[in-house]
């Protein structure tokens, strides 16, 4: 039996990692410039991307982590960018988004894989998931792909924040 | 400089574990003589599948969506070039204790129900997936005759709808292997799972 102090401590813990879920926008339909637009305009200190899919079981293992450093650097000048490959017509990205508490807009891939896959990296195989850092001058820092876990993820960005204050 | 060999060392070691990129086009089958199991229960090699013509391995396993997406038009590419001396195997790479549907079990149904006229084995360590530098399912190679790589990459180009396919990259290449022609475009990509290795 824990004691109550640290079952309380533990719940607290809890909710101010994962957000309580809420109606999430529709993923926003983008072509591969759409996406590149929403990564590359101004004001971000560092952008997170992810490619992920609702039927993909590594990218919905990873996304209370990717969320958890999303949120905790957004204040720093994180942009996050979220890009579902879900290609079945209906809600189930709307309706996983909201589960894990996105609040922001998010994206849905239209068009071919390959143009879609090479605009982000020509290094990119095209499986899933697939996680991009870029830093406030719009420089690929970073890619991935696999599940990740939060300190590493949580790393990465700290890189390209870093890369700020050197153009 | 001597002083940080302790340092280089461990990263040296570490080094051939690390993803070196897909096999590059030209190269010689890989892990050609690693035994796996087929669905009939018999262990066979990539060499063992070879074909007069040319040899097609593709990396795939039954859960993931993509693999489904295409699975039928890999099963006809398979059957009909398998019969035009290419050798054809389908290989599972896939950590069923990730995914339990990619089990043994799973991959003997499903042969079954879609008709493979060809092998589908499973790459017990996942090793030769990792010889290949395949990543993904499903994820084609196709060797010439002279068993050197022509084409990697992706069935075709619309996953989701036959009917809108508008390059249709793994017939095309088939065609020119079984033919003795140069493939039209020697490497593709798609989206797809990645591949559960074992760790």
């Amino acid at each position: 039996m824990l004691p109550v102090s640290l079952t309380v401590a533990l719940f607290l813990a809890g909710s101010v990692r994962d957000a309580a879920p809420v109606a999430a926008p529709a993923p926003i339909p983008a072509d591969p410039a759409a996406v590149q637009a929403a990564i590359r305009e101004p004001g971000a200190s560092a952008v997170l991307v992810n490619v992920w899919a609702t039927w993909c079981a590594p990218c919905r293992e990873e996304f209370p982590d990717l969320l958890h450093v999303a949120r905790e650097f957004k204040r720093a000048g994180l942009r996050t960018v979220l890009v579902s490959s879900d290609f079945e017509a209906g809600d189930g990205p709307q309706k996983f988004l909201s589960e894990q508490g996105v609040d922001f807009e998010t994206y849905i891939k239209t068009g071919k894989d390959e143009e879609f896959i090479n605009s982000l990296s020509t290094d990119w195989s095209g499986a899933l998931p697939a996680t991009f850092v870029y830093d406030a001058q719009g420089r690929l820092v970073r890619f991935w792909e696999g599940k990740a876990s939060y300190p590493i993820m949580k790393k990465r960005v700290q890189e390209a924040l870093a890369r700020k204050e050197k153009p | 400089m001597t002083r940080k060999l302790p340092f280089v060392l461990p990263l040296l070691l570490a080094a051939p574990l690390a993803y070196a990129g897909p096999l590059a086009i030209g190269s010689a089958i890989p892990s050609a003589d690693v035994k796996m199991k087929n669905v009939d229960g018999k262990e066979l090699s990539l060499t063992d599948v070879k074909g007069s013509a040319g040899t097609l391995v593709v990396f795939t396993c039954n859960h993931c969506p993509f693999a489904k997406g295409w699975e039928s038009r890999i099963v006809d590419l398979g059957n009909s070039y398998q019969a035009k001396g290419i050798g054809v195997v389908a290989v599972n790479a896939n950590d069923p204790a990730v995914a339990a549907e990619d089990g043994y079990d799973g991959m003997v149904a499903r042969a079954k129900e879609k008709g493979f006229a060809f092998p589908y084995v499973v790459d017990a360590s996942s090793g030769v997936a990792k010889a290949f530098g395949a990543t993904r399912t499903p994820e084609v190679f196709l060797f010439d005759k002279a068993g050197k790589l022509v084409y990697h990459g992706a069935v075709d180009d619309n996953m989701q709808d036959p009917a809108k396919v508008e390059n249709a990259y793994l017939k095309d290449a088939l065609e020119a292997v079984a033919g003795g022609k140069p493939v039209p475009v020697a490497e593709t990509k798609s989206i797809g799972c990645s591949i559960k290795f074992r760790s």
